[in-house]
């Protein structure tokens, strides 16, 4: 049997050679896989935040801090930024912020962030299933570096 | 004494909150009771302080497709509110309103929906106007937001929201029975720190 490795929100988890690191119903958060082929070497990271504040300590809480900490523990297993395939999911709008309290687009926010966070590490995004408005579950197979979608009423979706 | 915290509140500061809750609850029952011509009860609520992952689990399988309303406190509270609707609390509420057997979260018409939003509102309004009443603080709500959703999606918004300065979130929670059936539903209070000071100053709680 393939382990399954659940990643839970604001966490981030890294395997490799076998198994799947799976991150169920991602709403405004993101979903973003990291796979290194040579070394099949993979991390999900699910991040719910654009920008760390203040001195929050949990880091894989927000895109801008939860990005580079994943990338530097790759590094340390010996993963290289120039083989890293990345994906990302999720990021939806789930409701209609208009309140004063509220934050806006949260999920728009968050896929701007951890655009513009990857780009500083010079990676690209390899493949993408953001916003509309309906939360995903999305799975990284480390075995293969496959990564998919599934959400409700819709058939599962290779990235 | 302020808290900064969730962790902080005593039990004092808990109990009232349960208060409120049974209070809110009660009277958000009365009203859907009225609607659905049911008797429908309220079981006693329960004020929980959890982390993002137990929060998210909360209610069950997170890929578990449910109807929600939510709503945002501003004003002397600020917060938000979410009542979640399972498939076999939404089937009682289509057999009670349209005498339909159940409904079909994948193929809603328009009708259904407006049903399910009316039903939250009414429950969320009523649970508000008595929670405002009780501890005199005054509450805007923005205009309800309707959707069908995985449940651990859905509450990954309020997560989000009251996680922007805590790695905690309190909720206070409450669930209907209707006609004596317990029916997996769930309403949810969550306010922010600062406003559970401004509570607990309304209210004479002094705490620690």
């Amino acid at each position: 049997m393939i382990k399954k490795i659940s990643v839970g929100i604001a966490d981030m988890k890294i395997t490799r050679q076998e198994g799947i690191l799976i991150t169920y119903a991602l709403g405004s958060c993101i979903g973003i896989s990291f796979y290194d082929p040579m070394i099949k070497l993979g991390a999900l990271l699910h991040i719910m935040l654009p920008q760390k504040q203040g001195t929050d300590a949990n880091v894989f809480k927000f895109a801008d801090s939860g990005i580079p900490e994943t990338l530097r523990k790759l590094q340390a297993f010996g993963a290289t930024k120039s083989r890293m395939v990345c994906k990302i999911a999720g990021g939806a709008k789930m409701f209609e912020m208009k309140g004063p309290g509220g934050l806006g687009n949260i999920g728009e926010r968050n896929a701007q962030m951890v655009k513009m966070a990857l780009m500083k590490e010079g990676i690209r995004v390899m493949g993408e299933d953001t916003g509309a408005n309906y939360a995903r579950t999305m799975l990284l197979d480390v075995g293969t570096g496959k990564v998919s979608v599934r959400s409700a009423g819709k058939p599962e979706k290779f990235l | 004494m302020a808290i900064q915290k969730y962790e902080e509140m005593g039990d004092l500061a808990i109990d009232m909150l349960k208060e409120i809750g049974s209070i809110g609850g009660g009277n958000a029952a009365t009203a859907l009771s009225s609607m659905l011509n049911a008797k429908v009860n309220m079981a006693l609520p329960e004020v929980k302080i959890l982390g993002f992952n137990a929060a998210l689990n909360l209610l069950g399988d997170p890929e578990e497709l449910v109807a929600a309303i939510f709503v945002e406190m501003s004003g002397e509270l600020n917060g938000v509110m979410l009542f979640i609707l399972t498939k076999e609390f939404s089937d009682e509420i289509v057999q009670k309103m349209l005498g339909k057997p159940s409904i079909d979260f994948m193929e809603m018409d328009e009708i259904d929906t407006s049903v399910l939003t009316e039903i939250g509102n009414i429950v969320i309004s009523s649970y508000i106007t008595a929670m405002s009443s009780l501890s005199n603080v005054e509450v805007e709500l923005s205009v309800p937001q309707f959707t069908v959703n995985m449940q651990g999606g859905i509450m990954s918004v309020p997560i989000a929201i009251m996680g922007q300065h805590s790695d905690r979130i309190m909720m206070i929670t409450g669930k209907f029975k209707i006609d004596g059936k317990a029916l997996n539903s769930n309403m949810l209070l969550l306010p922010d720190v600062e406003s559970l000071n401004v509570l607990m100053k309304k209210l004479g709680v002094i705490d620690g």
